[in-house]
């Protein structure tokens, strides 16, 4: 299963991950490419909020998915990565967003649209979240 | 039903009952039954995909109130 992340808010963050997790959980292999407002849910300070006024609202969206399991999301993306999710930075918007390679979490590849089209067609789904 | 093991997703909501049911499965031996409780309506539906998908065997399933029971043969 593949995953394109093009939005950088909460919402959009946490999607990847549960639909990732579950999908790895269901034996599949998992890439998820992280590209434009999205690259920066990659590096090591990415600490995503609810877009515009609902920003306020993000500690306690966070508390309400901790009670029922779900971790934060620096612990949700390292949970991900053990059970073989595949994380990888769009190449040229990291240049655009000022994301440098150091700023990238471990284990995260960074990839052309190329690399991603072919993985993209080799696998039976593919989700566009942004 | 007679179990080899019990897994207690009771609080937690998707995707984790089923995170934590991959994970017990992994550690069990193939032809256990394992006896998982949630108490998310969502995995009413999630279990028997799961199952399905990775060819796990439901061979029970019990409901007590909003209590889900499910019975599951590792393969």
């Amino acid at each position: 299963m593949c995953m394109v992340v093009s939005e950088g808010t909460f919402d959009k963050a946490m999607m990847p991950l549960i639909m990732g997790q579950t999908a790895a959980a269901m034996g599949t292999e998992v890439h998820v490419f992280y590209t434009f407002f999205g690259t920066k849910l990659v590096t090591k300070k990415a600490n995503p909020k609810l877009p515009g006024m609902m920003r306020l609202f993000t500690g306690m969206f966070r508390n309400r998915m901790h009670k029922v399991g779900i971790p934060g999301y620096q612990e949700f993306v390292k949970q991900c990565q053990e059970m073989g999710v595949n994380f990888y930075a769009c190449t040229t918007t990291m240049g655009l967003m000022g994301v440098k390679n150091e700023d990238l979490l471990p284990g995260v590849k960074i990839l052309g649209a190329a690399a991603f089209l072919k993985l993209a067609s080799e696998s039976q789904t593919t989700l566009f979240i942004g | 039903m007679q179990k080899d093991a019990t897994l207690d997703a009771k609080g937690l909501m998707c995707p984790m009952p089923i995170v934590q049911l991959a994970k017990k499965v992994k550690e069990m031996k193939s032809g256990q039954v394992l006896e998982l409780l949630a108490d998310d309506v969502g995995a009413k539906e999630d279990v028997p995909a799961w199952c399905s998908r990775t060819g796990n065997q439901l061979v029970g399933t019990e409901t007590e109130g909003t209590l889900l029971k499910f019975y599951i043969r590792t393969k």
